[in-house]
C-alpha cells in the first residue's frame, strides 16, 4: 500500500499543481463565464422558439441540459499549450530524462485542469441562473440521489476525456502538426459528447448506438443522470460503461505513447 | 571498472525525403538518407571526473548526451554508466541522473519554482526533511531565496539557469549532465555559475559532463575535453596538452627606459609606439631563456606576456581537424 502511494505520489502532486495553476487564470475564466452565459441564452431563446409551447416538460429537459452543457464548455474544450509545445518544439524528448511515466504524468496533469477551470465557470453560472427568467432557467436536479450520480459521473468524463486527449496528444507526436487529424477528433468530440446538440433530441432509433459511445461519457451521461435519477442496476450500467470506455482509451493511449517514445529513441526528439 | 564506458559508441538517423529528381513521381517516392550522427566512439570517464565535451556545431555533442541519457538507443556499439546500460529501463536509470539543457526549460513555466521543486521530490521519491536540506543548501549556494515563489516565466535568464540547476541537483545525481550551461548568461552570472559546478563537483564528488561552446567555461573548469568533429571522437585527452600543441605563438610586449640593444634576442621584434612586441614559438624557445636576454638589453619599465586566445586556439584546431 505504502509503495503504491509512493508511486502515485508525483502523479497526484502534477494534478494538484495544475489545478492551483488553473485558479490563476480568474481573468480568463470570467471571460468564459460571459461566453457561456451569452451562447446559454441564445440556445435556450433558439430552443424556446423551435418547441413552440409544444411540449413544456421536454423544453424544460432540453435547457436544463443548455445550460449545463455551456457550465462544462471548459472541461470539453481545453488543450494543454504546455504538451503541445514541447511536442512542437521537440522537447517532449527531454522529458525522459525524468523517472516518469510520461502518459499517465500527462493525463493526471490534464485532469487537474479540466477539472478546476469547470468548477472555476459553474459556480458563477449557477448564481446567474436565479437572475434569469423563470422559463429560462435550469431545473434543479431529480433528486440528491440523481446530483451524487451526477457528480461522480462529472469525474469519470472528464477522466474518460484526458484519455481520449492523451490519444490526440500521440497523434500530434507522429504528425507533428496540431491540424489536421487532431482538429478533426476534436470537432468530433464536441458534437458527439453533446456539446453542439443535446444527445437526447437525435432520433430514438439511434438513442442506444449514440449514448454509449465513448464521446458521450464524457457529457452526455453524467447530464442524463441529472436529469433523471437512475435505480440502482442502470446507474450501475451507466458507470460501468463509462469505466470501461476509460479502460479501453487508456489501454489504447498507453500503447500509443509508447509507440511514439520508442519512435524518440531512435530517431531523437 | 570505469564510471562511463564507451565502446565502439554510434548513432546513425534514418531521413526520408522526397527525391531530388523526378516530377510527379516525387508525391509518392521517397528516398531514405542515413545520418552519421556519431560513430565508433571510444571512451571511459572515471567517477568524479569533470569533462568537456567541445565541437562545432553539428559535431555529435548533443548526440552523444542523449545517449548516455538514455533518450537515445545507439545504432551501434554500447556503453554502460555505472554499470547499466541507459536505454534498458531507463525510467531506473535516469534516477540517479540530473541534466540541464541550456535551451530547454525542464521546470515548469507557470507555477513558482519552488512548486516545481516539489514536483520533483514527489518524482525521485525524496523524503521530505532531506528534500528540504538539500533545498536550502542550493537557494544558499544558487541565490535562489529572492526568486523562489516566482513563476518561471518572469525570471532573467541567469536566474533561469540557477533554478534549473537547483532542480537537476535536489536529488543529488552521481552524473550531471550539462549542455551549454552558461549561453547568453552575464560575465558574473558564469563566473557564479562555474565557482557553484567547482564546489559542487568537490563537495559531492558528481561526475559532470559539460559541452559548451564558450571556452573559458571550458578552462575554468575542465581539466579533461574530448573534441568531436564530424562525429567522431578527434581527441580525448587534457585540455592543457590540446591548448599547447596549438598554441604555437607567444608575444611579449616590452617597455624599456632608454633605446634598447635587441640585436642578440633570438625574437622578430616590431615596434609599436613606444614599446616593442617580441614575437616566439614558445616550443622553440622557451620563455626562461628569452626573459634574462630580454632583461639584460636595457633598464625594462614594463612588460606584459601575451599567449594567443583560446577561441583562436580552438578555431585553428578545428580548421587543422578539417572540422
Amino acid at each position: 500500500m505504502n509503495r503504491l502511494w509512493i508511486s502515485w505520489k508525483p502523479y497526484l502532486m502534477v494534478f494538484r499543481l495544475r489545478a492551483l495553476m488553473e485558479t490563476q487564470y480568474r481573468a480568463a475564466a470570467l471571460g468564459g463565464l460571459v461566453t457561456q452565459v451569452f451562447f446559454g441564452l441564445v440556445y435556450v431563446c433558439l430552443y424556446t422558439v423551435l418547441y413552440d409551447g409544444a411540449d413544456a416538460a421536454a423544453l424544460q429537459d432540453t435547457i436544463t441540459y443548455v445550460w449545463l452543457q455551456q457550465m462544462f464548455f471548459r472541461m470539453m474544450f481545453s488543450n494543454d499549450g504546455e504538451l503541445t509545445n514541447l511536442i512542437m518544439s521537440g522537447g517532449v524528448a527531454y522529458m525522459m530524462v525524468r523517472p516518469l511515466d510520461q502518459h499517465r504524468f500527462w493525463v493526471c496533469r490534464d485532469v487537474g485542469g479540466r477539472l478546476v477551470g469547470a468548477g472555476m465557470r459553474m459556480l458563477p453560472m449557477l448564481l446567474v441562473q436565479l437572475l434569469l427568467p423563470k422559463g429560462c432557467r435550469m431545473a434543479l436536479p431529480d433528486s440528491p440521489a440523481a446530483l451524487a450520480q451526477f457528480l461522480l459521473s462529472v469525474g469519470l468524463g472528464a477522466v474518460c476525456l484526458c484519455e481520449l486527449s492523451a490519444i490526440v496528444d500521440a497523434i500530434n507526436m507522429k504528425t507533428l502538426d496540431r491540424r489536421g487529424i487532431s482538429a478533426i477528433l476534436n470537432l468530433t468530440m464536441m458534437t458527439f459528447s453533446g456539446n453542439v446538440i443535446p444527445l437526447t433530441l437525435f432520433p430514438d432509433s439511434v438513442q442506444m448506438l449514440i449514448r454509449y459511445q465513448p464521446f458521450a461519457q464524457a457529457l452526455d451521461a453524467p447530464i442524463r443522470m441529472y436529469q433523471h435519477a437512475a435505480g440502482l442496476p442502470e446507474w450501475l450500467l451507466n458507470v460501468t460503461v463509462q469505466i470501461a470506455w476509460i479502460v479501453v482509451l487508456r489501454l489504447l493511449g498507453r500503447w500509443m505513447w509508447q509507440q511514439r517514445m520508442n519512435d524518440m529513441t531512435v530517431q531523437g526528439g | 571498472m570505469p564510471f562511463i564506458e564507451a565502446r565502439g559508441l554510434g548513432k546513425t538517423y534514418v531521413r526520408h525525403a522526397a527525391p531530388k529528381t523526378g516530377g510527379i513521381s516525387r508525391l509518392w517516392k521517397r528516398e531514405t538518407q542515413h545520418i552519421p550522427a556519431l560513430t565508433d566512439a571510444n571512451f571511459s570517464i572515471e567517477r568524479g571526473e569533470l569533462v568537456g565535451l567541445i565541437g562545432p556545431n553539428g559535431a555529435g555533442k548533443s548526440t552523444t548526451v542523449k545517449l548516455l541519457t538514455g533518450i537515445l538507443t545507439p545504432t551501434e556499439g554500447t556503453c554502460t554508466v555505472n554499470g547499466r546500460m541507459p536505454w534498458e529501463d531507463r525510467q531506473a536509470y535516469v534516477r540517479h541522473l540530473g541534466a540541464v539543457f541550456g535551451q530547454r526549460t525542464q521546470l515548469w513555466w507557470d507555477v513558482p519554482i519552488r512548486d516545481s521543486f516539489l514536483l520533483l521530490r514527489d518524482i525521485y521519491a525524496l523524503d521530505h526533511a532531506v528534500w528540504q536540506r538539500r533545498l536550502d543548501e542550493l537557494i544558499a549556494e544558487l541565490d535562489l531565496a529572492d526568486f523562489l515563489h516566482t513563476p518561471l516565466r518572469q525570471l532573467s535568464l541567469g536566474q533561469r539557469m540557477r533554478a534549473e540547476l537547483c532542480g537537476s541537483l535536489l536529488h543529488e545525481p552521481e552524473l550531471l549532465f550539462l549542455d551549454e550551461p552558461t549561453i547568453g548568461l552575464d560575465a558574473v552570472s558564469k563566473l557564479k555559475l562555474r565557482a557553484f559546478l567547482k564546489k559542487e563537483n568537490h563537495a559531492h564528488g558528481t561526475t559532470i559532463l559539460l559541452t559548451t561552446h564558450d571556452m573559458e567555461d571550458m578552462l575554468a573548469l575542465c581539466s579533461r575535453v574530448m573534441v568531436l568533429g564530424h562525429g567522431k571522437l578527434l581527441y580525448d585527452g587534457g585540455l592543457d596538452a590540446l591548448l599547447q600543441r596549438y598554441d604555437t605563438v607567444h608575444t611579449l610586449r616590452v617597455m624599456f627606459e632608454k633605446t634598447p640593444d635587441l640585436s642578440a634576442v633570438p625574437a622578430s621584434v616590431t615596434r609599436d609606439g613606444d614599446a616593442y612586441i617580441l614575437t616566439y614559438e614558445p616550443a622553440k624557445l622557451a620563455t626562461s631563456v628569452l626573459l634574462p636576454q630580454v632583461l639584460s638589453a636595457g633598464r625594462v619599465r614594463e612588460m606584459t606576456l601575451k599567449e594567443q586566445n583560446v577561441d583562436e586556439l580552438i578555431a585553428r584546431m578545428y580548421k587543422e581537424m578539417a572540422l
